[in-house]
């Protein structure tokens, strides 16, 4: 009976254990976050707090459309073509801007859906894996707007700096965050998401339509990059060849560096979004207030996003990225 | 009792928390069948793991013909002479039959670092030949082969080099009758040889009619050790669960009268290449069983009730006259399916329990701006694992670290919060102890009893004939005859008509 109470306590003491490893990997992005933001601002003199404005208006684009591919993710999947999204959804906005703002909103959302249509027909009725799909999207829509956009840039009407100010800008961004964290949290859609990425299978047996959710999900994250184009669009004004260029790099450090699981499932948080995204901007940011060569730049995220992978990747479930 | 073939001293494992072997010691005697019993995780596997240098044990010995042996891979255990046959599929793909048999022991045909592979095909030929397997040919890859071959395969590996030790972990639940016939033979072969053989198998008739000697172990401690014939299967389930099991196994009524009302109408379904026009119907408050061999078509008759089959002919029809085509229908028409492949297609194992219960209940659950609470799936997941009286720390617990029977309580937990009217139950009870499968048989009948109608597909004739109204027997994708519940009915008569 002793032994019996002994392993008992064993139990309880290893299971602490576990829970204190598990919740330091849980808050190790929000501890980086702070100790990134306090060490850049000593090491550039409080600079970054100054210019935190400037900061702050850069991570709407990628804050909002890494939304979208954190749901791409969650089942399991992943997106390669956010940043030819919002190339196309870009120059849809600045043409429409001149008729009417509000169907420059509606046209970007649109194209960008029409897009996530494309690569969800192929995810999910050819049945092709998703990244092979997204990139063959990226370089196929990267072409169209090469194409309009080489000669000159396509520019907005003049009429978008008007919505250039930061309550505009900031609250869509509050807006789908609010608004996807309670679909991803309390509703059937977002647990059933969860679900698809530890096991579709079993939940196609549990009456899941599983297909129709993530064909859903592809739609669900082109309209919001293309909601993501129309502020991408107000604070520049004009689309280039290279708008988006890379977008799709940037939201998937974000998210790893949030602790994102690159294979989706049940331990993925909705934090992840946010908490990556503020790191990667300052990270970005810092090292520029550095004086980095882009070279030396694009060398050490490598690095940080290969330690974030290796610390974050759940090895049991990694053979299901669909 | 004979001279002593195997000396288990004190013999310990943890597993980081959990101590699956403590101070386990026995003996196994030169030419004997030593079966060795117990629920889920009460650590047999675990002890013939540390024996067969799968597991490191943390301590004891193992002392075989008066040697300690510590083998720290498989191949090192089979060239001290012991050797081991595992549940599930222990061959590999991408390799040919002979390349398997000789898995680990290629230095044999290597001639100045070049692989003879003639000399290779030709021995593993003359060994398939001895066995009596000549149908499997050596210089085919495995995968051509069925389950049943493959693990054919994996007894000629284990064996062929005449062992001082093979042991059986639980193989038998994953053949055919037919392979285990042929398994049985092998055993035997093995006993006469004067060598030993530890036999691990949950079907108590089973351990009984094949072994000399049993060990009992409970929670990772050495019970007992006892002659095969002077037991019986009250006494090892007493041993084996610590306390009498009261109450009737299965159902104890017999006579009477099923209703005749039809709740749900299979008519001409086939499914090409495993079923074709199969035609039933499923009664209210009936447990209709479904007997056969492995491959007979069994399992897929309970997917194409559940609109789960691809490219299924025929009709499934519930009384309200509803077409069964989908998955989703079937569910919102009160259909139960718990799959044989339950890590698979019935759980998402890396997900929460509580996730797992409330999923098909979601919409229910929701309130009228559809939106769920943290706090009422947890209420309600709570509520039906404690009916099923799950052993679990808490419903956040992945389902991954939950043991086999616990897992299926899970299954059943779900369907129970749904309170579907219709349960196609594929294998409800594969590798669970008796303690759980008392269980889930009391859980069967209160159902019916209830007015729900189960199907109860199995591969386990006994519980068939202990539990079922009626029993359709398939052969070959079709259907072989119906039996009608009797308390005479015999193994032998379902036998019959399955080959």
């Amino acid at each position: 009976m002793a032994n019996k109470e002994n392993t008992e306590v064993l139990k309880d003491e290893a299971l602490k254990k576990q829970s204190f490893l598990n919740i330091l990997r849980a808050s190790l992005p929000i501890i980086g976050l702070i100790i990134v933001f306090i060490v850049f601002n000593a090491l550039t003199k409080g600079n970054m707090w100054t210019s935190r404005k400037l900061i702050l208006n850069q991570i709407y684009v990628v804050l909002i459309s890494a939304v979208g591919v954190f749901f791409v993710m969650t089942l399991g999947g992943l997106d390669f073509s956010q940043g030819s999204i919002m190339g196309i959804a870009s120059i849809v906005v600045c043409k429409l801007s001149g008729v009417n703002m509000i169907l420059a909103i509606v046209g970007g959302v649109v194209a960008g859906a029409l897009i996530g249509a494309f690569n969800g027909y192929f995810y999910v009725n050819r049945k092709i894996k998703s990244f092979i799909v997204t990139i063959c999207t990226m370089f196929l829509f990267r072409g169209f707007i090469k194409y309009m956009a080489s000669n000159s840039p396509v520019a907005a009407s003049m009429k978008v700096y008007d919505y250039d100010t930061t309550p505009i800008k900031l609250g869509i961004t509050v807006a789908v965050l609010l608004i996807s964290y309670v679909v991803f949290r309390f509703t059937k859609f977002g647990i059933n998401l969860k679900a698809i990425g530890a096991g579709e299978k079993a939940v196609m047996f549990a009456g899941v339509k599983t297909d129709k959710v993530k064909f859903l999900i592809y739609v669900l994250a082109g309209a919001i990059t293309g909601l993501a184009a129309f502020v991408n669009i107000v604070k520049n004004g004009s689309a280039t060849a290279n708008v988006g260029n890379q977008l799709e790099t940037q939201i998937l450090i974000a998210l790893v560096l949030g602790g994102m699981p690159i294979s989706g499932g049940a331990k993925v948080r909705f934090e992840n979004v946010i908490v990556g995204s503020l790191l990667y901007i300052v990270l970005n940011n810092g090292l520029i207030m550095m004086g980095l060569t882009t070279q030396a730049m694009q060398l050490i995220q490598g690095v940080i996003f290969l330690i974030f992978v290796a610390i974050f990747a759940d090895r049991e479930n990694l053979s299901v990225i669909k | 009792m004979g001279e002593i073939r195997l000396q288990v001293i004190d013999v310990s494992k943890n597993f980081g928390i959990t101590k699956a072997l403590k101070n386990v010691s026995f003996n196994i005697d030169k030419g004997e069948i030593h079966a060795l019993i117990g629920e889920n995780g009460s650590g047999k596997s675990t002890l013939t793991n540390s024996l067969t240098g799968i597991y490191k044990k943390d301590s004891g010995k193992f002392i075989l013909d008066g040697k300690e042996i510590n083998p720290a891979n498989q191949v090192e255990a089979n060239n001290e002479g012991v050797s081991i046959i595992v549940q599930e599929l222990g061959t590999l793909d991408g390799l040919t039959v002979a390349e398997n048999i000789f898995l680990g022991h290629e230095d044999r045909f290597v001639k100045f670092g070049i692989k003879n592979t003639n000399a290779m095909n030709k021995e593993a030929n003359d060994l398939l030949k001895k066995y009596g397997f000549e149908r499997i040919k050596a210089s085919d890859m495995i995968e051509n082969y069925n389950f049943e071959d493959r693990k054919l395969v994996e007894i000629v590996k284990a064996t062929y080099f005449d062992p001082k030790i093979v042991v059986i972990d639980e193989t038998t639940t994953a053949l055919s009758r037919e392979g285990r016939e042929e398994l049985y033979k092998q055993m035997n072969r093995i006993k006469e040889s004067g060598n030993s053989v530890i036999f691990i198998s949950h079907d108590l008739p089973e351990v009984l009619k094949m072994s000399d000697t049993i060990t009992v172990l409970r929670d990772g401690v050495f019970i007992d050790t006892v002659r095969s014939s002077s037991i019986d299967e009250e006494g090892l389930k007493k041993l084996m669960v610590g306390r009498e099991v009261t109450g009737g196994y299965y159902r104890s009524d017999y006579g009477e009268k099923v209703s005749s009302e039809v709740v749900m109408s299979v008519k001409n379904v086939t499914v090409p290449g495993l079923i074709s026009d199969v035609s039933f119907d499923l009664h209210k408050g009936e447990i209709l069983g479904f007997g056969g061999l492995s491959e007979s078509g069994m399992h897929e008759v309970g997917k194409a009730c559940f609109g789960a089959s691809f490219d299924r002919e025929g009709s499934v029809t519930l009384s309200d006259g509803t077409k069964i085509n989908d998955i989703p229908t079937a569910i919102k028409h009160s259909i139960a399916y718990t799959s044989k492949d339950r890590d698979n297609e019935s759980l998402v194992m890396n997900q929460s329990i509580r996730d797992n219960i409330c999923l098909p209940s979601l919409t229910a659950l929701a309130n009228k701006l559809h939106l769920l609470s943290d706090r009422r799936l947890k209420k309600f997941a709570n509520k039906y694992a404690e009916t099923m009286s799950t052993k679990m720390q808490s419903v956040d617990q992945f389902v991954s670290n939950l043991s086999g029977g616990n897992k299926q309580k899970v299954v059943l937990a779900r369907w129970l919060g749904k309170d579907s009217d219709i349960l196609l139950l594929d294998s409800p009870t594969r590798g669970i102890d008796v303690k759980v499968k008392q269980d889930i048989y009391q859980l069967m009948d209160k159902m019916r009893k209830e007015g729900k109608s189960i199907i109860m597909i199995s591969e386990e004739l006994m519980e068939l004939i202990g539990m079922c109204d009626r029993i359709i027997i398939m052969k070959d994708g079709k259907i072989n005859g119906e039996l009608e519940r009797n308390k005479d009915m015999d193994e032998n008569s379902l036998i019959a008509k399955m080959v």
